[in-house]
């Protein structure tokens, strides 16, 4: 059995195509303006990868924010329906799974089998989610993907309360006035925005097994940062990124944990 | 005893031989308190139950509460029921002190909160006590109102941070041993001038206000905060009990008559006069109006405080306060406001 | 995910005469001074029988179900909110206090009339002005009531203005000293009326008037208790429609009578014949506090998934007087059997009552609130529940947190939506849509 996930998320668009359950090929690209088109692409770069044609799939399912806007789907399945199930894939033991996209932070508890037990969404502002570690790399004048390296450097532990990014931007202003380190300042973002993720997945609790999803998992200084928060070692499987995708083609081929 | 609001009758606690001691934050980030109140409600009642959530309050045997606003609340409904104590009570101050309902009212209140804890310390609280109680309470007020009258000196001896630190000690201490030092202290500032320039003359309102690092900012940029009306401030000793019916409605009276929180403060507003007054007296250049963010009652207070402070010839500047403040945008604020104020003079 | 019918249903026949009585209610107040009569604003929960007594030619405006109406009208209210944030007032304030002030500053009513005919405002009326108000009789329990109208007063230049206290604590404490605290200032208040209005105060128009506020409050939770039938009668985006006519004028004989001879009688005849509000009914669940008026439509959403909102403690509660029965369970409170002879007496009745409310109880301690929710949850039987965590209301968004735990604890699954009564502005429909979609993956629909 051939299965595709497609995962519309807010900055890019993930597909994983499953035979009998084993991934044979995925895709991401940037989703930019034109999200349709993006979406044709990520499909056709992943049935290439495959060596298949469309007709060859069994079944599809698509999720995220613009699941809508995937090129074909069967059905659509929520987002944090498809993380819990491709986390409890990766990591059996999995019962929370965080998730932490470009612009959503999101918590779950599952069951064995990968079903949703309560979730949590961030509300309606960045600074718990990935474009918040953008505009700070922006503020700090770093790249995005060596901000993770840098705050390792850090010396010292600077409160900043990133209740908003644009408040938090200008605090980052005071520091540089004050003249913080760039590493100093880089872990305040991760610990700010990895508190703002903490307080939220408190609210529906956690036990020990608690994998890390999504892009933000790459962030070395970010998962440091909520390890020290949450107390735990997260787990966050090879190329988190994915998990969303493998969710939903699980989901199409019918596949539940725990069996 | 845990307090989480200034309208606790503290004098019938200190006479059953219990101390009262204000549950304040403590200005750190935190992520406790997300699964127990929405987001929406001040920093300041979530930075409490913070403190209570980290048990760094382990120490008391009680809390309690009166009946003021929404927010500060729940930080005590919360707290009672994740870290419970021996003994904790809600008491319900009345809304509407300008009824003259509102005396018998609270009155019966207290006889029934005074019994109360009486069973809880399993012994009776005599007039005795109580008039022992009120008289150090109101020693206290005005040992404070004389720290306050040195303020209105061309050259104030203390600062506006160094009150507020003597304000939140007032609010953690026994108030027997705060008189002592507050004498000292009041014998040492009579002859003191101090190594530091005055500048503007500022005062300070708003909500529940212990933000240090704000006052010492803003008194480094060449002001002196003079006058405040603040719950951790002013408002919290300006009225003393005075004789009245017997000593439970005397306590009352006091607590009903003392300058109003806005929660309390209709249908006239009352507060307004006072401020106006104390801006006089104390000879004031300008006011910081500070809030806590989503701090309602004060919110729907400083339009019209602003607007009779501005009508009064004192200008204003308004500051929305978190559990931290963003010290390098304030400052330019607050420098602004001073480079206005100090030109005005001119004129 | 459409599901097939599996009972059948019906339109409300009493539909068009809540509509009726809604816009009369307006009407009565734009017109009441041609006529030589009086109007006077307040609060949903103010105690309405009191300035009944002025005469039967005195109409109120409710600040809550006015506001609401103006949230309806998204241009209407995007207008009203801008006028008050120019104004200086924070936009996190109060919601309907701020669709209300700004109806007053931008001087634009929510209704008018049309080629003779009195309709609101979006449908194409000519506009009027806000129509001020003779005198102000408003309640203070949350941190904005009394406030509230503070503010309207400066609007205004001026208004007489007086407001009860009615938060005197919890119903189960209660004592003859809080009822009378109450009771005298209610008594004040007369003579306040008397003096403002220079009117003499009837009564036995106060004793028909807290007769009627028994039938309405008493009546509507029977109504809503019949709601615990499989398939429910009634959906929550019906429900709105209907308790709004309590928050008009629950003292008024129109809403008892509506309540009484009307809505009740259709209800029990409903259940009676197993008709449904949502023919798909496999899910139930209910909603808390004030939902975001102008997307309603989040209601229909759910009907796809077979899931029927079939109420909450807010439409419960927020006028219907309750009490537990002799089999333990929720049902509509008894209404005093008693000739009222005396002012002071029908006051005391009146007031005591009253303070039974069961939205007033979560003020004390959110606690008792997951009680009562954790009640309506088994009786009503549901599968999870709908917490709105409204920015627009702390009065009832206060412990809602706490709320939630308790639920989860009881063992209701729990779905919290962040937005706003009011302010639209502050609701995300998209994102509050894909939530639902995953709630009910978690209820297992699909």
């Amino acid at each position: 059995m051939i299965t595709m996930g497609i995962d519309l998320g807010a900055k890019f668009i993930k597909v994983v195509i499953l035979k009998d359950n084993k991934i044979i090929a995925k895709s991401n690209v940037l989703a930019g303006f034109e999200v349709d088109k993006s979406a044709q692409k990520a499909v056709d770069n992943a049935l290439k990868d495959a060596g298949i044609t469309k007709d060859n799939l069994d079944k599809v399912i698509s999720t995220g924010a613009g699941e809508k806007l995937a090129p074909f789907y069967d059905e659509t399945k929520s987002v944090v329906g498809c993380d819990s199930l491709g986390a409890v894939y990766l990591h059996p033991a999995a019962r929370s799974v965080i998730d932490v996209g470009a612009e959503e932070g999101r918590g779950m508890r599952c069951d064995e089998t990968g079903k949703i037990l309560d979730f949590e969404v961030n509300e309606k502002c960045a600074a718990g989610a990935g474009a918040f570690t953008e505009a700070m790399s922006r503020a700090l004048e770093v790249k995005l993907e060596d901000l993770g390296d840098l705050s390792l450097k850090a010396t010292e532990d600077i409160p900043m309360n990133a209740q908003c990014t644009v408040f938090a931007e200008s605090e980052v202003v005071t520091m540089v006035h004050n003249n913080v380190s760039k590493a100093n300042m880089a872990k305040a973002v991760h610990d700010a925005m990895a508190s703002r993720i903490t307080s939220m997945v408190r609210k529906i609790g956690f036990n020990k097994d608690v994998v890390l999803v999504g892009g933000v998992a790459n962030n070395i200084g970010f998962v440091g940062s909520l390890n020290k928060d949450l107390g735990l070692k997260v787990v966050v499987p090879k190329e988190p990124e994915f998990v969303g995708a493998l969710g939903a083609a699980l989901a199409a081929a019918g596949w539940i944990g725990g069996k | 005893m845990g307090y989480f609001c200034t309208y606790v009758p503290e004098e019938i606690l200190y006479a059953a031989g219990v101390l009262p001691v204000r549950i304040l934050g403590s200005h750190e980030p935190q992520d406790l308190t997300e699964p127990h109140i929405f987001a929406m409600f001040c920093p300041f009642c979530r930075d409490c139950l913070a403190q209570g959530l980290k048990n760094r309050y382990k120490y008391l045997d009680g809390l309690m509460i009166a009946q003021s606003c929404l927010h500060i609340r729940q930080a005590y409904t919360s707290w009672i029921k994740h870290r419970p104590v021996e003994f904790s009570k809600f008491l319900c101050m009345p809304h509407k002190v300008q009824s003259p309902h509102a005396y018998e009212f609270l009155t019966e209140e207290y006889k029934t909160f005074k019994n109360e804890v009486e069973d809880w310390m399993g012994k009776k609280i005599t007039d005795k006590d109580l008039k022992n109680a009120i008289e150090v309470y109101n020693e206290n007020r005005r040992l404070m109102r004389k720290l306050y009258e040195l303020r209105k000196r061309d050259i104030p001896p203390i600062t506006g941070e160094q009150v507020m630190e003597v304000v939140m000690a007032m609010q953690m201490t026994d108030k027997a041993e705060h008189n002592k030092m507050l004498k000292d202290l009041l014998k040492k500032l009579e002859n003191h001038t101090p190594d530091r320039e005055t500048g503007s003359r500022l005062m300070i309102l708003g909500s529940e206000d212990d933000d240090t690092v704000f006052m010492n900012m803003v008194e480094s940029c060449g002001a002196t905060f003079v006058i405040d009306d603040h719950c951790t401030g002013s408002r919290y000793f300006w009225n003393e009990v005075e004789n009245g019916k017997d000593l439970l409605s005397s306590i009352a009276s006091r607590y009903i008559d003392r300058i109003p929180c806005p929660t309390k403060d209709w249908e006239e507003r009352k507060r307004i006069p006072h401020i106006l007054k104390l801006c006089k007296d104390w000879n004031v250049d300008g006011a910081i109006i500070m809030q806590q963010k989503f701090c309602d009652p004060h919110e729907l207070e400083f339009v019209s405080i602003k607007k009779a402070l501005e009508d009064a010839g004192v200008p204003t500047l308004f500051l929305e306060f978190d559990v931290t403040v963003p010290i390098g945008q304030f400052k330019i604020r607050v420098e602004a406001f001073l480079e206005m104020i100090g030109e005005e003079d001119l004129f | 995910m459409e599901q097939e019918a599996k009972y059948p249903t019906e339109k409300l026949k009493c539909w068009q005469k809540a509509k009726d009585i809604r816009m009369k209610f307006y009407q009565d107040y734009v017109e009441a001074h041609d006529k030589g009569g009086l109007r006077w604003a307040g609060g949903a929960w103010t105690f309405d029988a009191i300035p009944a007594g002025l005469g039967d030619d005195v109409y109120p405006i409710t600040s809550e179900p006015y506001s609401a109406t103006i949230a309806f009208d998204k241009k209407l209210s995007l207008e009203c909110m801008e006028a008050t944030e120019v104004k200086g007032y924070p936009r996190d304030l109060c919601s309907y206090m701020r669709n209300y002030w700004g109806s007053i500053i931008t001087d634009k009513f929510a209704f008018g009339y049309k080629d003779g005919e009195f309709v609101p405002r979006f449908q194409g009326a000519k506009p009027i002005g806000f129509p001020k108000p003779d005198f102000i009789w408003q309640d203070h329990i949350c941190c904005s009531h009394a406030k509230w109208y503070q503010v309207v007063s400066d609007l205004e230049g001026g208004i007489p203005m007086y407001t009860v206290d009615n938060a005197v604590g919890p119903s189960h404490e209660l004592t003859d000293s809080k009822i009378k605290y109450v009771v005298e200032q209610l008594k004040d208040g007369i003579k306040f009326l008397e003096k403002t209005t220079k009117r003499d105060y009837d009564d036995e128009l106060l004793y028909k008037a807290i007769r009627n506020h028994f039938v309405s409050t008493s009546k509507w939770a029977e109504a809503c208790a019949l709601n615990k039938a499989i398939p429910a009668p009634l959906d929550e985006k019906s429900i709105y429609s209907l308790y709004v006519l309590g928050t008009l004028q629950k003292a008024g004989k129109q809403v008892a009578d509506f309540y009484e001879k009307d809505l009740l009688p259709e209800v029990q005849d409903r259940v009676k014949r197993g008709i449904a509000a949502v023919p798909n009914e496999s899910f139930r669940v209910m909603s808390d506090t004030q939902p975001p008026w102008s997307f309603l439509s989040i209601f229909r959403y759910l009907e796809k998934f077979g899931c029927v909102s079939i109420g909450s403690l807010y439409t419960f509660g927020l006028i219907g007087q309750w009490e537990v029965k002799k089999d333990g369970t929720w049902g509509a409170k008894t209404i005093p059997n008693m000739e009222f002879s005396s002012r002071d007496q029908a006051l005391y009745e009146y007031v005591k009552y009253e303070l039974h409310k069961p939205e007033w109880q979560h003020f004390y301690s959110c606690h008792f609130k997951s009680d009562l929710m954790i009640r309506i949850a088994k009786e009503w039987k549901l599968s999870g529940v709908m917490l709105h965590y409204n920015r627009g209301c702390e009065g009832l968004t206060v412990g809602i947190a706490e709320n939630r735990l308790a639920l989860l604890d009881a063992g209701f699954p729990v779905m919290a939506f962040e937005g706003n009564n009011a302010d639209e502005r502050e609701f995300d429909e998209a994102r509050t849509k894909a939530k639902i979609n995953a709630f009910m993956e978690t209820l297992g629909a699909k």
